[in-house]
């Protein structure tokens, strides 16, 4: 948060309508993501009663547990889960592309696709999370046997919560996240968190205003949460009854009652995913929002490539992993945070009153200056800008321009008046006369920063086997016990 | 005495509400909230008040939650709590012939409260003498809440280890590998130290030391997927301290009423009931949903004065003390002068306006 | 387009589309509207909407179905549950709970006692026997806590066992978890083996140290016998010790139904009570 975004929820407040936090779409959005939206059962930590997938609007799947308690129905569930979400990752890949080879000569490669999950909140990815965990060690043969493809789909959805975790990856997003990254209400962050009520304040159906339409969401006899909790008068009202007909009787009718009730609560939210999905599309996607993507596509690759060799993952992170993690994750948040505000100029403003960028006209410019103090002459042209932001950068910083990163430039002096004067180092070409139209002449409009846009350097970390005793020492190599399949899944 | 009235009054006569270690824990949440305060202190029933005023508060339990806490709980006690004590002696090294193991949920057919806490002091108290005892299933705890005694009725075991009692909370959520969903082991950690707190209180009624409860509670959980259970142990020391804070309070009542109107009442009836809740200031954020029935009464309020609390702390925080949403726009869009001490925030919002302004137009 | 003249049977399925997706939406309404009233805790309109809402459930069912309803599966069991009680608690040797009452039944006998059926059992067994006492060879009874002589909580016994048996004192929950533990284990070292059997074992097992629980299937009965035995062997005198006390006391102060289902002032509140919230116990 800072005062820009809460001005904009201010002014959310005073219009009745949300206010734009960016000018351009800072996420991937897939020709055909796979929406879904899960539903959970009451009180258990992952017993699925419902979701509804797919990645045409006209055409979702709904897929139902009638008798959530059964655990031959639950697997019966994972199973069909299953072959939806490993076809659908499947035909993601689409053409592979061959890559020059690497450092040391081996090939490398990259899927020209990947696979895009969408769900309605972070406590979705949660309960993907929970399912992947409760399904990966499952066995495929023995005395609780399950569909093999049950363990490869909880090995599937492990990974993709994981790279939910990075910050600016694509593969398995959650609407609310997405929307609050580019729109601010006039309501708190917490009733943010209801998908309904945050798209009634985006973009409200005819006849009402933002806070009308956010109080008719929060209704949730009209408007069913978006999971994977229940409404509790729901539950009790009418999804008891329909499962407790379903004991009885056991028949297709109670199951088909079972199924049309589910439908009822699941596919208004279907529904606002597309809406939102629209929304996002009519945004122009932002300038560096293609390479993140790719990096989602190396990450694809490697993963879907040694699937077949490697084991589940492991339950939790031994110390050294757990620690680049950490790290990785520290570095994809200041890079995606960078690279943001280069593409947007409404995020750039974050950091412009902050003190660490600044904008404004050309006042000076002396394009072909050359520093000749040194045995051969370079090219430093010297730039002054006017600027009425409350600069927090020393002279000696080294800046570059927001639309140019490549041009960079030091920070000589600031006068009182708020003026900067810069001189350029690079970015300008290899002659001694920059090229033509780089350096700002006056008049023009610029901003310069001191964020980087990937100077962040890889940490080294200890090998597994040199885990130093402070962190448990080298841990054992993880390998799937039997424990671990006989689980019992209540 | 003479508060005793004023309470009586507030309530419009009514019973006070009973409480419940939930109720109670809620107690802690937004200390600064007066209308909470002493609708809390007189016992009012926040909720009837709430439905009264056409804001009901949407709490409600799904019965397939209710039915797995239900049955985990019946599971883990069964035939003696034969796996608890499994539980406790894997875990805690409990000795194989401590398995002593008293009901207080029924006296003699009688469900009455009186006669239950009786027999749970009689019990603790030849427990703390003799050593008797291990297990106390359900026993019928008494705490005041700004001078009423509320009786709880925790569905927890007391239990004696070397001569020290823990509480052991059962609850339904899962601990998968080690771990649990952080909110409700923190609602736990809250409603255990309500216990503990009640069980010193009784302990100290009896004559003895209040550290012989320990600080410590014990979790019972179901471990991963399974039904098996798993203890984890809770130090509850910080939930007690806030929690013996914010009875203090309550206990101040002199303070609280004296500032209100001689003739305010709460009472559901009453024609002025939006009026007197009106009457007292309420300190709205957006955290009062998850634990306050009146918080959709006080949302209304708010957003209707237009305050920047209803954007939640953060946003307030970063308008640096301007509390109306109306001020803070026209000091961001310069048709409001700044007084003195805003001028920095002032200044702040009129950047940002500028910059937002230039982005948008760019 | 030429109208057929006689075209009955479209028409009537028009009209049954139309009646039932008149249906369907008042269904529709009917549970959003027992939603609303329970939100604002309007309990009476609640219960009110509730039915109309059976009812016109009900009717959707026939109208689609056209027959009424699922038929239910009414099979009597061949033993009185009176009787299935009777022999899972003498096996068992110990009061126990309905739940361990029904999953011995199911693994040593034939069929299941319908769970229903065991929470009107107690009452009936004493009614029974305060009309005609003796009337019967033996009642189901519950057992009674030691310290005030009244009904323990869920714990059921045989009219025809000692009185010491049929009392708990702290340690007999324990006590007697062990002793049903070894009849168990005995009687499966006699017989073949279902999963039902297997399954009991283990739960013994899982809870008894040293009596090696790994997974279901693997126990065996005679190890389970012999740690039930050792642990047994800790708590048997002073739980035996408590009982007996507690059942002079009973044979000195109470009547022949006293001594059965507790002392009979607090049968009697109990009654009372249960007048208040049963209708059936009134007549």
């Amino acid at each position: 948060m800072s005062v820009l975004s809460s001005l904009a929820q201010l002014e959310a407040v005073a219009t009745g309508r949300a206010q734009p936090l960016a000018t351009v779409r800072h996420c991937h959005v897939a020709a055909e993501p796979l929406v879904m939206v899960p539903l959970k059962l009451a009180g258990e930590a992952a017993a699925p009663l419902a979701v509804m997938l797919g990645t045409e609007r006209a055409e979702p799947t709904l897929l139902v547990v009638p008798q959530p308690r059964n655990r031959d129905l639950r697997f019966a569930f994972a199973a069909d889960l299953a072959k939806l979400v490993l076809e659908y990752v499947e035909s993601s890949r689409g053409a592979t592309e061959e890559l020059p080879p690497g450092k040391d000569g081996e090939e490398r490669v990259r899927y020209g696709g990947a696979p895009q999950l969408l769900v309605p909140n972070r406590a979705g990815v949660g309960f993907l999370r929970m399912l992947g965990r409760s399904t990966r060690f499952r066995r495929t043969d023995g005395p609780y046997a399950v569909d093999p493809a049950v363990p490869r789909l909880g090995r599937w959805l492990t990974w993709f919560a994981d790279r939910h975790d990075k910050p600016g990856a694509c593969l398995l997003m959650t609407m609310t996240e997405t929307l609050r990254l580019h729109w601010a209400t006039g309501q708190s962050s917490l009733e943010d968190g209801n998908l309904a009520a945050l798209l009634g304040w985006i973009d409200p159906p005819d006849g009402l205003d933002g806070p009308a339409a956010a109080a008719r969401a929060e209704d949730p006899v009209t408007c069913p949460p978006a999971g994977p909790a229940t409404d509790p008068t729901f539950d009790n009202e009418v999804l008891a009854p329909a499962i407790a007909a379903y004991d009885q009787s056991g028949d297709d009718r109670a199951e088909e009652r079972v199924r049309s009730v589910l439908d009822g609560q699941l596919r208004p939210t279907w529904e606002l995913m597309w809406d939102a999905i629209g929304l996002l599309r009519a945004l122009p996607e932002g300038a560096s929002v293609a390479a993140r993507w790719e990096r989602d596509r190396d990450s694809f690759t490697w993963y879907h490539s040694t699937f077949d060799e490697s084991h589940p993952q492991a339950r939790r992170d031994p110390a050294v992993r757990a620690a680049r993690r950490l790290h990785d994750l520290e570095r994809a948040q200041d890079a995606y945070d960078a690279q943001r505000a280069f593409d947007d100029p409404l995020v750039m403003a974050e950091h412009r009153l902050a003190g660490q960028a600044f904008g404004g006209v050309v006042t000076e410019s002396e394009p072909t200056r050359l520093d000749e103090s040194g045995r051969r002459p370079k090219l430093r042209p010297h730039l002054r800008v006017a600027t009425e932001d409350p600069l927090q950068l020393d002279v000696g910083t080294t800046v570059c321009d927001a639309a140019r990163p490549a041009l960079k430039g030091k920070i000589i002096e600031i006068d009182a008046a708020g003026g900067v004067l810069l001189e350029l180092t690079g970015g300008m070409g290899r002659k001694l006369v920059p090229e033509p139209g780089v350096v700002p002449e006056p008049g023009r409009r610029v901003c310069f920063t001191s964020l980087g846009t990937g100077s962040w350097g890889a940490a080294k970390f200890p090998e597994r086997e040199d885990t130093p005793w402070t962190h448990g020492g080298p841990p054992e190599e993880y390998v799937p016990t039997d424990e671990d399949a006989a689980e019992e899944w209540s | 005495m003479t508060h005793d009235s004023a309470l009586e009054r507030l309530r419009g006569g009514a019973e006070p509400r009973n409480h419940d270690a939930r109720t109670i824990a809620a107690l802690t949440a937004n200390p600064g909230c007066a209308r909470r305060g002493i609708m809390d202190a007189a016992g009012v029933d926040k909720d009837a008040v709430a439905r009264r005023l056409g804001f009901p508060a949407p709490f409600g339990q799904s019965q397939f939650a209710i039915t797995r806490g239900n049955a985990f709980e019946a599971q883990v006690k069964a035939d003696g709590c034969a796996e608890l004590l499994t539980l406790l002696r894997d875990r805690l090294g409990l000795d194989v012939p401590e398995v002593a193991y008293d009901d207080l949920e029924v006296v003699a057919g009688n469900e009455s409260r009186e006669l239950r806490h009786a027999r749970t002091r009689r019990l603790l108290e030849r427990a703390l003498s003799s050593g008797e005892g291990t297990l106390f299933d359900h026993p019928l705890l008494r705490l005041d809440i700004a001078g009423q005694p509320a009786y709880l009725e925790p569905d927890v075991i007391a239990f004696q280890l070397g001569g020290r009692f823990h509480i052991i909370e059962i609850k339904s959520f899962a601990v998968i590998d080690g771990q649990a969903e952080p909110e409700q082991v923190a609602a736990a950690a809250r409603q255990s130290a309500v216990y503990v707190l009640a069980l010193r209180r009784l302990l100290e009624e009896l004559g003895a030391p209040a550290e012989r409860v320990s600080h410590e509670v014990f979790l019972v959980c179901p471990e991963n997927f399974s039904n098996r259970p798993t203890a984890t142990p809770l130090d509850v020391r910080p939930q007690l301290a806030v929690l013996g804070r914010q009875l203090a309070r309550l206990t101040r009542v002199e303070q609280i009423v004296g500032g209100l109107p001689d003739d305010l009442t709460f009472e559901l009836e009453a024609e002025e009931l939006p009026d007197a809740v009106r009457t007292v200031e309420a300190r709205y954020a957006p955290e009062c949903m998850a634990s306050c029935e009146m918080a959709f009464f006080c949302r209304d309020e708010a957003r209707a004065c237009g305050g920047t609390g209803v954007l939640g702390k953060a946003v307030r925080d970063d308008l640096g003390g301007v509390d109306s949403i109306g001020t803070a726009l026209a000091l961001a869009d310069g048709s409001l002068d700044p007084s003195p001490d805003l001028a920095e925030t002032a200044e702040r919002l009129r950047t940002a306006a500028r910059l937002r302004r230039e982005a948008l137009t760019a | 387009m030429p109208a057929a003249p006689d075209v009955p049977p479209a028409e009537t399925t028009t009209e049954t589309a139309a009646a039932t997706d008149a249906l369907e939406a008042r269904i529709g309404d009917l549970r959003a509207a027992v939603r609303r009233a329970i939100a604002n805790g309007d309990r009476q309109a609640a219960r009110v909407l509730r039915s109309e809402l059976r009812q016109a459930e009900e009717a959707w069912d026939e109208a689609v179905l056209g027959s009424g309803g699922p038929a239910h599966d009414v099979r009597r069991p061949l033993v009185p549950v009176r009787d299935q009680v009777h022999q899972a608690l003498t096996l068992l040797g110990a009061p126990a709970a309905p739940k361990l009452i029904g999953s011995v039944y199911a693994a040593f006998f034939p069929g299941d006692i319908p769970g229903s059926r065991l929470t009107s059992l107690r009452r009936d067994e004493e009614r029974s026997f305060r009309t005609a006492p003796y009337a019967r060879p033996f009642y189901l009874c519950p057992a009674l806590t030691a310290d005030l002589l009244s009904p323990a909580r869920g714990l059921l016994a045989v009219s025809t066992w000692p009185q010491a048996q049929r009392i708990v004192g702290p340690l007999s929950a324990r006590a007697d978890f062990l002793t049903a533990a070894i009849r168990v284990a005995e009687q499966a070292g006699r017989g073949p083996d279902g999963s039902g059997v297997q399954r009991l074992l283990w739960r013994f097992a899982a809870n008894i140290p040293g009596a090696t629980a790994g997974t279901v299937g693997t126990v065996d009965p005679a190890v389970l016998a012999e740690a039930a035995r050792a642990e047994l062997d800790v708590h048997r005198d002073a739980d035996r010790h408590q009982r007996e006390r507690a059942a002079e006391r009973a044979l000195a102060q109470l009547d022949d139904a006293g001594r059965l289902f507790g002392s009979r002032l607090h049968a009697l509140r109990r009654t009372g009570s249960g007048n208040a919230t049963d209708g059936e116990n009134t007549r």
